[in-house]
């Protein structure tokens, strides 16, 4: 070996600054701290958002942006309680001053406090909750999208007391002239369930892909659905009395279907998503053919109306492997501000 | 960044394990007839690592994934104890390793990889590393680099049989049963191998109020398989091998940590067959291969209405021929064919795809083999459409007795998969592959410290560019492919290793650092904040040490593993923390002459409770521990038959 000296004593030496270099250099390994505005809920208004994060990682949030003062906190659940909140938050309720969030893959919606967001119960024994509508003061609905059921839930004790038999995934629902109007994704219909006798009396025809309902000032509700299976995307007018369908307003089948339906405040106005924005007058006699609000290269992912202002909050999922970024539109359509939310922000919650 | 990196480049003073000595072309020796595959033949200036025997040994009855993750700077993203293991390579997608058994791709058609977690590392011999893009070597896939599984025949060895079994924590129990008979003239052997385990290790969930301590549900594991190999010896010149490997696995899928409960489970069932014959002359080697791969997949959900399955069959046929044109000078032109078909519950009808690639290389070196450049090229068409033309270069030159340089620059590429093209809804048949270009260059020494004391060293840094690179986005109602990414891969591995003997003792101490960064440069959509920063799932910082002491029949091993911070957003706001792990093995080898050999092991694993997750939302064992026991029985041909 001729060269042992140099080898003895350069190879080491150059080997250690090598890995000094390479550990010191370039990109440090602990990632930036999020910087967190501390927020608290006062009796002001506010928006919850419900982010679903990603299906099976549990990285569920709850955002909450507080009107008055623009400001926003991207989750309110884990400082609140020390630990996340779970699997796909899909939406949430406010209900006699409790708010019930749906952890739509952790089977389960969490009771918390709404003004400081600790969990006071947990409702379990769900397959695949969506959509919680509380029927009466001591009982609610909870759809499932897969479980082939509706349950029953008892807002005393915080448990399951019965299931609905519901083949298909039910979705979001309303309460109208006592009865529980259900959207159903893998079926063409609506239910209809009685809520005195927890069973279903009825149901109306509609396209398959029914996603959202709404009632409006004159006591008419609206369904979205997305079609497919033969039938076409669609709004239909539906007489809630007579479970008729009163009206169809039909779309040719495209990448971006009818889905979020939300009305506002004064019920008179109807908005959707359908890539953009799209807005029609319940006395409309034609469905919208262009967007209200455009795409504009975002990925809309969720809608809202403060039932109060008539503010639109509007969210783009991005790439949903990030923090969405939230909208807010004048219910003209100018544009008045943005903040971020979490992963995958989907509903809306107004208080 | 880049001048940075370049810097880092010219600091490269740290060696490769130089791989001269074993740039074998094709030697018959007595008994064995060695066969290089392409790996160290034609992959001139590309960094390989071979597991060492002692390593293959303690991992026999592990699989590939848990192998790769302890061993290797592969970081594999495994979902829990048993479950899936995908891999990212040099801040490669799991579509970017390329996992070759005995030179056939074994990453089935429908999404274009192989769960670790389903190759037992007891069916092959060896199992080496190529870093670095080799797609003109291997095609679609080596884009990270390439895992190479193979067995080399040993004729005239005998009668032998092996037999072991271990017990595990967590209900873990494995069993293996080898038997060959092996003349001059052909070779017959057969393995069985059973794995079951309950996997049900206690965690702490954070995810849950209080941390509660929980037993892992439904993670309970069954796994079985055969292989069986027959060469046989046609005459001085030809050989013809057959290989069937048939396995069949059976897991229930844990719920993650913010799941209740989970009943989902998943059943793999495979078989693989595969023929080679090959006839080795002065001037020309030929050599002709086949191979038939059926693999089935059934998936059952929590929910009693949610099931996939799929099914899917390859049929390879390659054929490649070896010439010396000169002295020190060789080329290597084959053609493979490779169609698959598949059907899914993903997919409205059956699909099929015909690949066709036709492949080069040239290679020179100096007689002394201090230095040798190669040249590779390929073309495949598939469908009838050409993909990008692919091409490599690359070389290794003795610079000193004791320190070699390499480097090579390569074209790499990588075609959608299956799924990619025809899942309904959103699969997108008008996708591009995924290409780019991709370039190493490191510096390797080695040599004798002084009596007694060798060192290796090595030092890579590795760029490349991946353009047209395929993710899911939203396109209204549903997910579809878009080739849509860039992606800048680039990093520093260093490697270094340390041999010496204290009175009757052998010690190793071998450590190596990886550093890679991995960024998306395109924005997908408007507000996309993912540009520049790190791909999920891609450390930044890992490295691994380990010692090893021998000492007569005794064998320890310690070893710890870093896996620094991975981000689990595109906009790098949320992470998994680091976490080290700590496993030691002692094995023991009794034998009795020259016919009876006994291995008694004893493995612990993450010896220091650290609680960790790989996969957010993934709980992962704390310490736990594995005894063995394996038997080996060999009758050596009574008397030596004649040579041929």
């Amino acid at each position: 070996m001729i060269r042992n000296h140099f080898l003895g004593k350069a190879l080491p030496l150059a080997l250690i600054l090598f890995m000094l270099i390479t550990l010191s250099a370039c990109r440090k390994d602990k990632p930036e701290q999020p910087e967190e505005t501390p927020i608290t809920i006062g009796n002001d208004h506010g928006v919850y958002i419900t982010n679903e994060g990603n299906f099976q990682w549990g990285n569920a949030k709850v955002s909450y942006y507080d009107i008055a003062t623009d400001n926003a906190t991207e989750d309110l659940y884990q400082p609140a309680n020390g630990v996340a909140l779970g699997d796909v938050c899909q939406s949430m309720v406010l209900f006699n001053n409790k708010a019930y969030v749906v952890v739509n893959n952790s089977g389960k919606v969490v009771v918390v406090d709404p003004n400081t967001f600790v969990a006071t119960a947990t409702i379990t024994g769900f397959t695949s909750p969506r959509y919680f509508l509380p029927v009466s003061n001591g009982k609610a609905y909870v759809t499932e999208l897969s479980g082939n059921a509706v349950r029953v839930v008892d807002l005393n004790t915080h448990t399951i007391t019965g299931s609905i038999p519901c083949a298909g995934m039910t979705q979001e629902l309303v309460l109208a002239y006592g009865k529980a109007f259900v959207t159903n994704e893998s079926k063409a219909y609506v239910y209809v369930i009685d809520t005195a006798t927890d069973a279903i009396t009825d149901s109306v025809p509609v396209s398959r892909g029914g996603n959202s309902i709404v009632e409006d000032a004159n006591g008419k509700l609206w369904v979205a659905c997305t079609g497919g299976s033969g039938t076409s995307p669609a709004l239909y007018r539906i007489d809630p009395q007579t479970a008729q369908v009163e009206a169809a307003f039909t779309y040719s089948n495209s990448a971006t279907n009818p889905w979020r339906l939300r009305i506002n405040g004064s019920n008179d106005t109807l908005y959707f998503l359908r890539g953009g924005v799209y807005r029609m007058a319940i006395t409309d006699a034609a469905a919208p053919v262009s967007a209200f609000i455009p795409t504009d290269g975002r990925n809309l992912y969720g809608l809202g109306i403060d039932p109060n202002t008539g503010t639109l909050y509007l969210a783009d999922a991005v790439d949903y492997v990030q923090r969405g970024m939230i909208y807010r539109y004048r219910p003209d359509g100018t544009l008045l501000g943005t903040f971020f939310a979490g992963i995958i922000p989907g509903g809306f919650c107004f208080r | 960044m880049r001048s940075c990196l370049l810097f880092l480049l010219f600091v490269l003073l740290a060696g490769t394990q130089v791989r001269g000595q074993q740039t074998l072309d094709t030697i018959a020796l007595h008994n064995v007839v060695i066969v290089a595959p392409r790996l160290s033949d034609f992959a001139s200036g590309l960094k390989t690592q071979a597991i060492d025997s002692a390593t293959m040994a303690r991992y026999r009855s592990a699989d590939l994934g848990t192998l790769l993750e302890m061993e290797s700077p592969i970081f594999i993203k495994s979902y829990g104890l048993g479950s899936l293991a995908s891999s990212s390579f040099r801040g490669g997608s799991a579509n970017h390793t390329a996992v070759l058994w005995n030179g056939f791709n074994i990453g089935g058609p429908m999404n274009g990889q192989i769960d670790l977690s389903l190759v037992p590392v007891g069916i092959v011999d060896e199992v080496s590393i190529q870093y670095g893009g080799a797609s003109a070597l291997w095609g679609s896939g080596a884009v990270g680099g390439s895992v190479l599984l193979n067995s080399t025949p040993v004729f005239d060895s005998g009668l032998t049989v092996d037999a072991g079994a271990s017990f595990g924590s967590f209900g873990d129990r494995r069993q293996h049963f080898h038997f060959v008979r092996s003349t001059s003239k052909w070779i017959s052997s057969i393995s069985l191998f059973n794995t079951a385990a309950r996997n049900d290790f206690l965690y702490s969930n954070p995810e849950l109020l209080g941390t509660p301590e929980q037993r892992q549900r439904n993670a309970e594991l069954a796994q079985y398989g055969l292989l069986a190999e027959n060469h046989f010896r046609i005459d001085q010149r030809q050989r013809l091998s057959l290989r069937f490997w048939y396995q069949n696995s059976d897991r229930n899928i844990p719920p993650i940590l913010a799941q209740a409960n989970s009943s989902a489970n998943q059943q793999d069932q495979s078989y693989r067959a595969t023929a080679e014959w090959q006839r080795l002359g002065t001037k020309v080697n030929s050599y002709v291969r086949a191979a038939y791969f059926d693999e089935r997949l059934q998936w059952y959900g929590t929910s009693t209405d949610s099931a996939a399955n799929s099914r899917s069959r390859t049929l390879i046929a390659e054929a490649e021929m070896r010439i010396r044109i000169a002295s020190g000078q060789r080329i290597n032109i084959g053609l493979n064919n490779t169609f698959a078909e598949a059907r899914s519950d993903g997919f409205p009808e059956r699909q099929q795809q015909n690949r066709t690639a036709l492949f080069a290389s040239y290679r020179i070196n100096t007689t002394n083999e201090r230095s040798n450049t190669t040249l590779s090229l390929r073309q495949e068409m598939v469908a009838q459409e050409l993909v990008p033309f692919t091409w490599s270069l690359g070389g290794e030159y003795e610079l000193r007795k004791w320190l070699t340089a390499k480097a090579n620059v390569a074209r790499v590429y990588r075609i959608p998969t299956f799924n990619d093209l025809y899942w309904t809804p959103g699969g997108n048949p008008d996708l591009l592959p995924e290409s780019g270009y991709s370039g190493e260059a490191g510096l390797g020494a080695k040599g004798q410290l002084r009596p007694g004391v060798k060192a290796t060293a090595e030092g890579t840094f590795f760029q490349r560019t991946m353009d047209n690179w395929i993710i899911w986005l939203p396109a209204g109602a549903y997910w579809s492919p878009q080739n849509i990414m860039n992606v800048w891969s680039r990093g520093v591995e260093l490697r270094g290793e340390l041999a010496w003997r204290v009175g009757g003792a052998t010690m190793k101490l071998a450590a190596m650092t990886n550093y890679v960064v991995s960024t998306n440069q395109t924005a997908k959509t408007v507000n996309d904040a993912s540009v520049d920063k790190q791909l999920i799932y891609v450390p930044i910082y890992s490295g691994h040490g380990k010692l090893t002491v021998r000492y007569k029949g005794l064998l320890a091993t310690a070893g710890v593993n870093y896996t620094g911070y991975r981000y689990t957003s595109t906009d790098n706001r949320e992470y998994l923390d680091p976490y080290v792990l700590v496993n030691a093995s002692v094995s023991y080898r009794m034998s009795a002459g020259k016919k009876y050999i006994a291995d008694l092991m004893l493995q612990g694993f993450n010896l220091f409770d650290a609680d960790y997750q790989v996969m957010l939302g993934r709980p992962m064992p704390l310490r736990n521990f594995q005894i063995g026991l394996s038997v080996r029985f060999n009758q050596a041909n009574s008397t030596p038959e004649e040579q041929p």
